[in-house]
């Protein structure tokens, strides 16, 4: 809540405005949509640059208040709301400039043309490809420079070093050791893995996207998706009941070793429950482990990638685009907006930034990441041995995330694949 | 109550024919101009927005760039769908019960509250405590009481069954924890309306029964209740109209889980605006707009009925 405060740069003549949509936000807590239709009314020369990342408001707080001492413009103003972009698109005032999450919401502008093409940039020329690829893995692929990647989260199984190290369990390499070393904590009395399923999006970026991900090509199975189009038939051999059967039989598989309470048991709950040494391991993002650390900040983490064949060389990570840049195509202020995406794409911000938020940073040649809880990704990272998840390619009008909770509960892996057969085949004759 | 205004002007209009002319040529007028900003206030902020949605529904609109017209291609869908058909079972289930409970609860708690007790007015203040407290704060409470106090209140008492584990993880019982904290944070408003239609009845009317010798129940059930029938009503229709709406709670408490056991049909339409399926969900919208008039049209119709009788 006081992230929204700080976030409010001294701007000219916005200060009601920026008040009430501080105490808007204060009151009203995440979901304040309405509050967003103040953000229509800036001045001609006012940019608005959007970063909602809780997380990180405070930080690009900073960076844009440094950026309007230098950059002898009219000051940026920067918008922290929690509130949905596409709202704003509906009613034709998007920010000028976003820093956001991308995944499928956003593809969806990408792909309908709203944003302006950035292939020709200086920033764009320093990402690395295999990392820019990852936006045109959503859209088509002339759209791809419409994004511009700027921070990678990697995510893998968090685990707990001192009960690894007690159990005399090491760092599994394949999908049997894996199995392996489940049995061993359970037999030492230990939760193996601590599951949330009462929140469902802690399984379809977990345990869903981690089994799928490492035994697919989860790329290539979505982009045959999209040719086959609304040609689309349950049960055919690139449908979700055939292509992941065998991943999701080894996710129930896993799931045996989650904790007892697992189905009544939510994301801050298992923060809490793996802060205070519960579980050996735990199926989050690094988004979860400054939660941990306020549990118990003397515990050792670190994070591996989950194998999910006999092959070591099999084994990849999960990695989304936790930011990427767009700037709109109907701005009036394209070329303001040019100025702060290269300003905030100069290699020692992003870098720096990367680093210090555990993620990584898309550029090319950028430093190593520094921070141990992470840093067992960072080969696959950098050799590409990634993959996005499987979870979020799947459109959220296909409820994904109650799916699993229903598989995790009661159990049966071919009514759960068989209703994403289903959905999609509706989905795909109604997008048709 | 509604039949009452309802039949009351037409009444007056037959009566006195010679006067009519003149009144049709004077007071509409100012009648006209006192409706004039209350309605171009609904229809630009409600007919309109809602007649457009209407036509999107016809489209493939995701809610800004280009559409193109589908005709009925999300209509035909959309009952094919196994989601939204079960999110009208859920929700018209869900309303049907919830009001059920909410007027017996509320009813014997007037009934309570207005006999002369101790501390009739701190109780008051008491029962009303869920009506000020947000619907979302509400569920997030409940949603801890549900998976972490009741199923260990259970344990320790040794008691097995399907109450040791949350019941909000248990498809099968996931709904009733939506309709006790739904029907705990809806009881006061109906509470205060019962105790307005109760504290309506002339006490000379209960002590010509008991005079009479009537028990209390015999009272109850040839007085009150018919004296209170059009509060009833009004609950009952205001009511069923709330639940249909559900949403706050079902978010805090379960999120339509678990699997898609209690997705409400609100919170099915919302989806639409964040994954691209505007116009799917628009016309889920119109669909439940058509549901919800036919429900309260048969409500109306019931109620004139018995209103007549009585």
């Amino acid at each position: 809540m006081d992230h929204s405060v700080s976030s409010v740069t001294p701007g000219s003549g916005l200060s009601r405005r920026t008040l009430f949509k501080a105490l808007g936000v204060g009151a009203l807590g995440v979901g304040s949509g309405g509050l967003a239709g103040c953000s229509g009314g800036l001045g001609d020369d006012t940019l608005r640059f959007l970063m909602n990342k809780p997380e990180v408001v405070g930080y690009f707080g900073e960076l844009i208040t440094a950026y309007n001492e230098q950059s002898g413009r009219p000051p940026v103003f920067f918008d922290s709301t929690p509130t949905s972009i596409s709202a704003q698109f509906v009613r034709g005032v998007p920010p000028d400039l976003a820093c956001y999450n991308y995944q499928y919401e956003a593809s969806t502008y990408v792909n309908r043309d709203v944003l302006t093409d950035l292939r020709d940039t200086a920033p764009a020329q320093q990402i690395a490809p295999h990392v820019q690829e990852l936006v045109s893995q959503f859209a088509d692929e002339e759209h791809r420079f419409h994004v511009l990647p700027y921070s990678t989260a990697a995510a893998g199984v968090i685990y707990n070093v001192a009960l690894f190290e007690d159990n005399g369990v090491e760092v599994p390499t394949t999908w049997s050791e894996v199995i392996q070393a489940c049995q061993t904590f359970q037999d030492a009395g230990v939760v193996p893995i601590y599951g949330t399923y009462q929140e469902g999006w802690t399984m379809a970026q977990g345990i869903f996207d981690y089994c799928v991900g490492g035994m697919i090509d989860v790329a290539g199975f979505y982009a045959r998706l999209r040719e086959v189009g609304d040609e689309f038939e349950a049960g055919a051999d690139y449908s979700f009941s055939v292509v992941m059967a065998d991943a999701v039989a080894r996710m129930t598989e896993l799931a045996e070793f989650d904790n007892e309470d697992a189905a009544a048991r939510g994301y801050s709950d298992g923060n809490l429950a793996f802060g205070q040494g519960q579980a050996a391991m735990y199926l989050q993002g690094p988004w979860a482990l400054g939660e941990i650390e306020k549990v118990d900040p003397d515990l050792q983490v670190a994070t591996f990638p989950l194998p999910m064949t006999d092959d070591p060389e099999d084994t990849k990570c999960r990695v989304n685009l936790d930011l990427g840049m767009w700037i709109p195509a109907q701005t009036p202020h394209r070329e303001a907006a040019m100025d702060l995406l290269t300003y905030l794409f100069q290699p020692d911000i992003i870098n720096t930034y990367n680093a210090e938020n555990l993620y990584y940073s898309p550029l090319e040649d950028a430093p190593a990441q520094p921070d141990e809880r992470v840093a067992g990704l960072q080969e696959y990272v950098d050799s590409g041995r990634f993959y996005q998840g499987p979870s979020t390619f799947i459109p959220p009008t296909i409820p994904l995330a109650n799916y699993l909770q229903e598989l995790l509960i009661t159990g049966d892996p071919q009514a759960f694949l068989r209703k994403l057969d289903e959905d999609w085949r509706r989905l795909a004759l109604r997008s048709a | 109550m509604t039949t009452d205004t309802a039949t009351s002007p037409g009444t007056r209009a037959t009566d006195p024919g010679a006067e009519a002319p003149r009144h049709r040529s004077r007071v509409p007028r100012t009648y006209y101009l006192m409706l004039l900003p209350a309605l171009a206030l609904f229809t630009f902020f409600i007919t309109l927005p809602a007649l457009a949605g209407a036509l999107f529904s016809l489209t493939n609109y995701v809610g800004f760039g280009d559409w193109e017209f589908v005709g009925i291609n999300n209509y035909r869908v959309m009952f094919t769908d196994p989601k939204i058909l079960s999110a009208y079972v859920f929700t018209i289930g869900f309303s049907v019960v919830t009001v059920i409970v909410v007027n017996v609860l509320a009813m014997l708690l007037a009934l309570g509250l207005n006999a002369k007790i101790r501390l009739k007015t701190a109780l008051r203040g008491v029962f009303f405590v869920p009506m000020v407290i947000s619907g979302i704060v509400i569920a997030y409470v409940f949603n801890y009481l549900f998976s972490t106090s009741l199923p260990s209140i259970v344990q320790s008492l040794g008691v097995g069954g399907p109450l040791s584990q949350s019941i909000l993880a248990n498809e099968d019982l996931a709904w009733l924890s939506i309709v006790i904290v739904t029907a705990w944070q809806s009881i006061p408003m109906a509470l205060i309306i019962y105790l307005a239609g109760l504290q309506a009845i002339p006490d000379e009317v209960y002590e010509a029964a008991a005079l009479d010798g009537a028990t209390p129940g015999k009272q109850f059930w040839a007085i009150t209740l018919p004296l209170m029938a059009g509060y009833v009503v009004i609950n009952t229709v205001l009511g069923v109209k709330n639940f249909l709406n559900a949403y706050d709670i079902i978010v805090g408490l379960t999120n339509g889980g678990p699997g898609t056991s209690t997705m409400s049909v609100a919170m099915s339409i919302f989806t639409g605006f964040n994954s691209g399926d505007y116009a799917y969900q628009m016309a889920n919208a119109v669909i439940f707009f058509l549901v919800t008039v036919i429900v309260s049209v048969l409500q109306l119709l019931l109620i004139r009925r018995r209103g007549v009788q009585l």
